[in-house]
C-alpha cells in the first residue's frame, strides 16, 4: 500500500508546530498546572494519584492552548497566498485538510506526551508509580482529546474567510460556551425549564446528566474518571471523590449519587463518552470538510 | 493525438454583481507558448484560478490535458507546474524545504539542489524563505512549479518582482520547457517578453476574449505595420470604448 498523498504535507505540518515556541510553552505550563495533589485523591487512588494528574493536563488549558496554537492554520495561508501552493498540489481539498489536521495534531500531541510524563513522573516520586496501563489508558484519551480539539479548531479554520469570525466561534462558542460554562448554562437551563434544581442534590434524571456530558471536555472527563474508577461523572476527579464521600457538600454531578440504589439508564454509561468524542469528531471534520471543499480560496 | 492543454467552453465567473469571467472559450494545443494579456482586472487571474480548481465557475466547463479540473484534481495537478499570483512563501522553511514538500506530494525524482540552481538560487538552499527578495521568491516559486516535469506549466505574472537577469531566467526556462514539449501558459503585463515567447496571444478584457492570434495575424486584425509591437497590439485592441467611437 501507498502512503496516503497527504502525508509529505502532514509531515510539514508537524516540522512547523514543533519547531515553533507555543506547544513548548503550553507544556511547560501544563505541567505546571496539572499537578495539583489532593489529600482525599491521594487517600482513595494510592499510587494512581500520579496518573490522574494526567486528567488536569487534559483539561481548561489543553483546549485554550489548542485552539490557539491552530486557530489560524488554514485562514493564515489563505489570507497570506501560502495555500496557492498547497492547492496547487496534486491533493484534493479533503486531503489537504486531513495532512493538516493529522500533522498538527502529531505536532501537539508531542509535547502534552511531554508535559504528562513530566507531571507523572514528578507524582511518581512523591506517591508511587500508577498502574502503566492505566498510564497508557489516560494518555491515548488525552491525545484522542487533543486530536478532537485540533479538528474543531482547524476545521472552523478551514470553513471560514474571516479571522474575527473564527476567532468567535472558537473562542466564544466552542471553548467559553462549549468548555468553560457549560455546567451552569445547562443547570441553569434546566432548571428554568424542566424543573428547579438544587446543585447539591441532583435529581436522578438522564436528561440532565445526558445534557451536562454533551461538552467534549465533560465526555474526557468522564472517560478518564471510568478509567480512574472514581465514579460515573463529567466533573473533575477531585469534585467526584469529594462527592463520593459520606456527609459531603459539592456541587458535582455524579450519577451514583443522584440515583441511588435505582439502576441508571444504560445511555449514561461511562462508554457513552467515546462515543460523544466520536460525534464531535466527525461533526467538525464534516463540517469543515464540506465548507471548505466548496469554498473559492483564490 | 494528444488532448488540448486547455479546453474551456463558456467558463463564467461572478462575484457578487461583478462578472469577472464572461462565458471565456479558451483552447491552448499541446506544446503552444500561450501569452494571456489583458488590462488589470481583465479576469486573467480569475481564468487561472479556476484552471486551478482554487475557485468553481459559476458557469461553463474547462478541462486541462482532457482532465476535469474539480473533478480529477489530483490527476490534473500531478501533471501540471503553476507559479501563482499573489502566493506567498513558508517564512521559516528553506527553499529546500519547500521544494520537498512539492517533490515528495508529486512522488517526483527532482533534487532540490538542481531545480535551485536552474534559477539561480543553489546558494540559498538552506536559508529561511522569510529572508528571501521578492525576486528570489518569484525564483523559487518558479523552481517550484518545475517539479516533476510537467506537461502544461502555468505561470500567473512570472516576471513581477523580477529584475533584467530574471526576466532572462523565466524566458530561458519557458524555452527549454517548449523545447522539451510543455505547454506554456502565462499572463502578464510585461507585453515586450510576451512578444520574445509566445507562439499565440489572447487578450482579455472585462472577462471576455476579444482578440486573439499569433503576434502577426493581430497586427494585421488591428491593421497595424509589422513593425508593430505587442504594446501596440494591446493598446489597440483593449482602447477605451469611446476612443473607438471617435474614430
Amino acid at each position: 500500500m501507498s502512503p496516503p498523498r497527504w502525508l509529505p504535507l502532514a509531515r510539514q505540518e508537524t516540522r512547523i508546530v514543533l519547531t515553533s515556541k507555543g506547544p513548548w510553552i503550553l507544556a511547560v505550563l501544563l505541567v505546571a498546572y496539572a499537578y495539583r495533589p489532593t489529600n482525599i485523591a491521594a487517600a482513595n487512588l494510592g499510587a494512581n494519584i500520579s496518573a490522574a494528574f494526567i486528567q488536569d493536563v487534559g483539561t481548561f488549558l489543553l483546549p485554550l492552548g489548542v485552539l490557539l496554537l491552530s486557530y489560524r492554520s488554514i485562514i493564515r495561508e489563505r489570507t497570506s497566498g501560502s495555500l496557492k501552493f498547497l492547492l496547487g498540489l496534486p491533493l484534493t481539498r479533503g486531503d489537504i485538510l486531513a495532512g493538516k489536521i493529522l500533522g498538527r495534531s502529531a505536532g501537539i500531541a508531542l509535547p502534552v506526551c511531554a508535559a504528562i510524563v513530566v507531571v507523572v513522573g514528578i507524582g511518581a516520586i512523591r506517591f508511587g508509580s500508577p498502574s502503566p496501563l492505566l498510564f497508557i489508558g489516560l494518555t491515548l484519551v488525552t491525545v484522542i482529546y487533543t486530536l478532537l480539539l485540533v479538528t474543531v479548531a482547524t476545521s472552523a479554520s478551514a470553513a471560514s474567510n474571516s479571522t474575527v469570525r473564527v476567532t468567535g466561534v472558537l473562542f466564544g462558542g466552542f471553548y467559553l460556551f462549549v468548555t468553560v460554562l457549560w455546567k451552569p448554562v445547562v443547570t441553569r437551563i434546566y432548571g428554568a425549564t424542566v424543573s428547579p434544581l438544587d446543585p447539591y442534590n441532583a435529581p436522578a434524571d438522564g436528561l440532565l446528566f445526558m445534557l451536562l456530558r454533551l461538552s467534549p471536555e465533560r465526555s474526557y472527563r468522564l472517560l478518564t474518571n471510568w478509567l480512574l474508577d472514581v465514579g460515573n461523572s463529567g466533573a473533575a476527579y477531585r469534585s467526584v471523590l469529594i462527592k463520593l464521600e459520606p456527609g459531603s457538600s459539592i456541587n458535582a454531578y455524579v450519577v451514583e449519587t443522584a440515583f441511588g440504589s435505582t439502576p441508571a439508564p444504560l445511555y449514561l454509561h461511562e462508554v457513552g463518552g467515546i462515543v460523544l468524542l466520536t460525534v464531535w469528531f466527525v461533526a467538525a471534520a464534516a463540517i469543515g470538510y464540506a465548507v471548505f471543499n466548496r469554498s473559492d480560496l483564490a | 493525438m494528444s488532448p488540448p492543454a486547455i479546453d474551456t467552453y463558456n467558463l463564467t465567473k461572478q462575484y457578487g454583481d461583478v462578472l469577472a469571467l464572461d462565458g471565456l472559450d479558451l483552447r491552448v494545443e499541446a506544446g503552444e507558448v500561450y501569452g494571456f494579456l489583458g488590462p488589470n482586472g481583465a479576469g486573467k487571474s480569475t481564468t487561472i484560478n479556476l484552471l486551478m480548481s482554487y475557485c468553481t465557475p459559476t458557469d461553463g466547463t474547462a478541462k486541462i490535458l482532457g482532465y476535469d479540473p474539480w473533478e480529477a484534481v489530483v490527476d490534473c495537478h500531478q501533471r501540471v507546474g503553476i507559479l501563482p499570483d499573489g502566493f506567498s512563501v513558508y517564512d521559516d522553511r528553506s527553499a529546500r524545504d519547500h521544494l520537498e514538500l512539492v517533490i515528495e506530494t508529486k512522488q517526483a525524482a527532482d533534487e532540490p539542489l538542481s531545480l535551485l540552481r536552474r534559477v539561480g538560487l543553489a546558494d540559498a538552499i538552506d536559508k529561511p524563505a522569510g529572508d528571501f527578495s521578492q525576486g528570489m521568491k518569484q525564483r523559487l516559486a518558479l523552481a517550484m512549479s518545475l517539479v516533476g516535469d510537467p506537461e502544461l506549466l502555468i505561470l500567473d505574472e512570472p516576471f513581477s518582482g523580477l529584475d533584467p537577469h530574471g526576466v532572462e531566467l523565466v524566458r530561458d526556462v519557458v524555452s527549454d520547457k517548449t523545447d522539451s514539449g510543455t505547454t506554456v501558459f502565462f499572463s502578464s503585463h510585461v507585453l515586450t517578453q510576451v512578444a520574445l515567447v509566445c507562439d499565440r496571444i489572447g487578450i482579455l478584457s472585462d472577462g471576455q476574449l476579444i482578440a486573439e492570434g499569433t503576434p502577426a495575424t493581430l497586427r494585421e486584425q488591428a491593421g497595424l505595420p509589422a513593425d508593430a509591437t505587442v504594446e501596440d497590439i494591446f493598446l489597440e485592441h483593449t482602447a477605451p470604448a469611446e476612443q473607438e467611437q471617435s474614430q
